[in-house]
């Protein structure tokens, strides 16, 4: 009896892991990086996630970048009512915490070393891999912090709106570049989450 | 003789005054909410067709933020948003239909005013929508504010309030402009499209309607600024405070459900929480339904059938919507906007 019900759960374990594996193939990889793709600079992003300036009430001095995880939206406050916004794609995993953080370095098309638990998590990830078009963190990097989280770019546009990161928030290539050099080193950055229940 | 014409006297005062006192009570109405519990559904005044705020298909099917509102209200009465009743109404009749108790509520793109509160005997409840005027040119100009248009041929419907909006906002900032006016919005925007004009200006929620219409809706972008004060808001008639107070904490219920990160799609979830203030907008603490006159889980109904405020502005008139108005001041107070509702406790 027991050795029967033992074969119906692992049945149904077999059944379960090779639907998953259908799945995982059937969407592109769960992380959405795939280290070697050329960014398409002619990807259209949707209205919601194009650059613009949009009205903002805020306490936060002009500077300021504010990440509002849920809304997918990057916030750089101009003061006055308004902030420039950009689209962005966040963290699936990793990055739940929220408050204030600073820019402690910034680089341009940065090499990628993915840290240790992303690559328990996804071991056919590069060690090490160069920075240039093929390399998922884009053109530019905005380190947060002393985490391993940073505000990037993409060679994946078309993840941006989405919740596929490790952790990162990621905008198009033109986007990170343009707000690189509207921020310093020293730059606050706050982090919103959506409220838990 | 005499005692009989005292008594008269008596008589016809005390018939005056029954008739009095029965005028004065029909002018008030209290009974709103009664009356629409008997009848089992909510009329509610709309707009004949205004897209994204309230619009028939050919099968007759009602869309759109101002419709969402409608049956918001019904979902909470009668856990079904189907027994709300669209009645189409122009803008010449909408309050006095109101008055006239043709409807029970007027959820059609009102701008809330004093006049209109006052001398019509009417109350706006709470602001559904933050609308006022604003600007839209070439993307290709690369401005961003409204303060760069000086010199701007500005396209506008004549003899609206937006053409004198127009001209004290010019005026107040010393900067000039040349007014081109089109009888109908049709012409204003066929005459901005042929490159007659600079910008074109009408209330926000107007721009983005009218860039659908335009050859090339991507070229054209509108600007964060306005200019104006268009707070769009149900209406119901004074003096009954009970259905009042249905219509503006179903408004209420639905921006504390987005702020509390609650949505048709985790309300089970939301049901097992143990946060105080979802608790008490989900009902499983305190009576916050009851006292209202309707059920514990009135906020429940509202939102598993309609949504919270941010999930119907963003199907009707946001980023799921054709028309894709950013939040501007109709995100909630603490994520850059005004929305902000009164806390439920």
């Amino acid at each position: 009896m027991t050795n029967f019900r033992q074969m119906i759960w692992m049945l149904i374990a077999a059944f379960g892991l090779a639907l998953s594996s259908v799945q995982g193939h059937a969407q592109s990889r769960p992380d959405a990086d795939e280290p070697g793709l050329i960014a398409d600079d002619g990807y259209q992003l949707d209205p919601e996630w194009q650059k613009q300036v949009v009205y903002y009430r805020s306490n936060e001095a002009p500077g300021t970048i504010i990440v509002a995880t849920a809304e997918r939206h990057l916030y750089l406050v101009q003061g006055n009512g308004r902030a420039l916004r950009y689209g962005i794609g966040v963290g699936r995993e990793g990055f739940q915490w929220q408050g204030l953080v600073t820019i402690t370095r910034k680089a341009e098309w940065p090499d990628w070393v993915p840290p240790p638990e992303m690559i328990a998590r996804q071991p056919y990830l590069p060690r090490f891999m160069a920075g240039g078009p093929g390399n998922p963190l884009g053109a530019r990097a905005m380190y947060l912090g002393t985490t391993v989280y940073r505000i990037h770019g993409t060679n994946r546009p078309d993840t941006i709106g989405t919740a596929v990161s490790s952790g990162c928030f990621r905008l198009v290539n033109n986007d990170v570049a343009d707000l690189y050099n509207r921020v310093p080193v020293g730059t606050k950055v706050i982090i919103r989450q959506k409220p838990e229940l | 003789m005499r005692t009989f014409r005292g008594g008269l006297t008596i008589g016809l005062a005390v018939a005056v005054l029954v008739a009095a006192a029965a005028i004065t009570y029909e002018r008030y109405d209290t009974k709103t909410l009664k009356r629409t519990m008997r009848r089992g559904e909510v009329l509610c005044g709309v707009n004949k067709g205004l897209p994204g705020f309230s619009n028939p298909d050919d099968k007759g099917n009602w869309t759109g933020f101002d419709v969402d509102f409608c049956r918001a209200v019904a979902s909470a009465i009668f856990d079904d948003p189907s027994k709300a009743k669209f009645v189409p109404l122009d803008a010449s009749e909408r309050f006095k239909e109101l008055q006239n108790r043709k409807v029970d509520i007027l959820s059609r793109n009102s701008t809330w005013s004093m006049s209109r509160e006052v001398n019509y005997d009417l109350y706006f409840p709470a602001v559904a929508y933050y609308d006022g005027q604003g600007f839209m040119l070439p993307r290709a100009r690369k401005i961003d504010s409204a303060l760069d248009l000086n010199g701007s041929k500005v396209c506008v419907q004549a003899d609206t309030t937006t053409a004198l909006n127009l001209a004290d906002y010019f005026r107040t900032n010393n900067m000039t402009y040349t007014e081109m006016k089109f009888g109908k919005p049709d012409d204003v925007v066929k005459a901005y499209d042929s490159g007659q004009c600079d910008t074109l200006t009408s209330d926000a929620s107007q721009l983005y309607a009218l860039r659908l219409k335009l050859s090339k809706p991507n070229d054209h972008m509108i600007l964060a600024d306005i200019i104006s004060k268009e707070p769009l808001a149900p209406v119901v008639r004074q003096r009954d405070d009970d259905w009042m107070m249905i219509v503006k904490w179903t408004l209420y219920a639905m921006i504390n459900a987005e702020e509390l990160g609650v949505t048709s799609k985790n309300i089970d979830e939301a049901l097992k929480s143990k946060k105080p203030e979802v608790m008490r907008l989900v009902g499983t603490e305190g009576s916050y339904g009851e006292d209202l006159g309707l059920t514990k889980d009135w906020a429940v109904r509202i939102i598993k059938h309609v949504g919270n405020y941010g999930e119907v502005y963003d199907r009707n008139v946001g980023a799921d919507s054709k028309l894709k108005i950013p939040r501007g001041m109709n995100q909630l107070w603490n994520a850059g906007g005004v929305q902000y509702a009164p806390p439920i406790r």
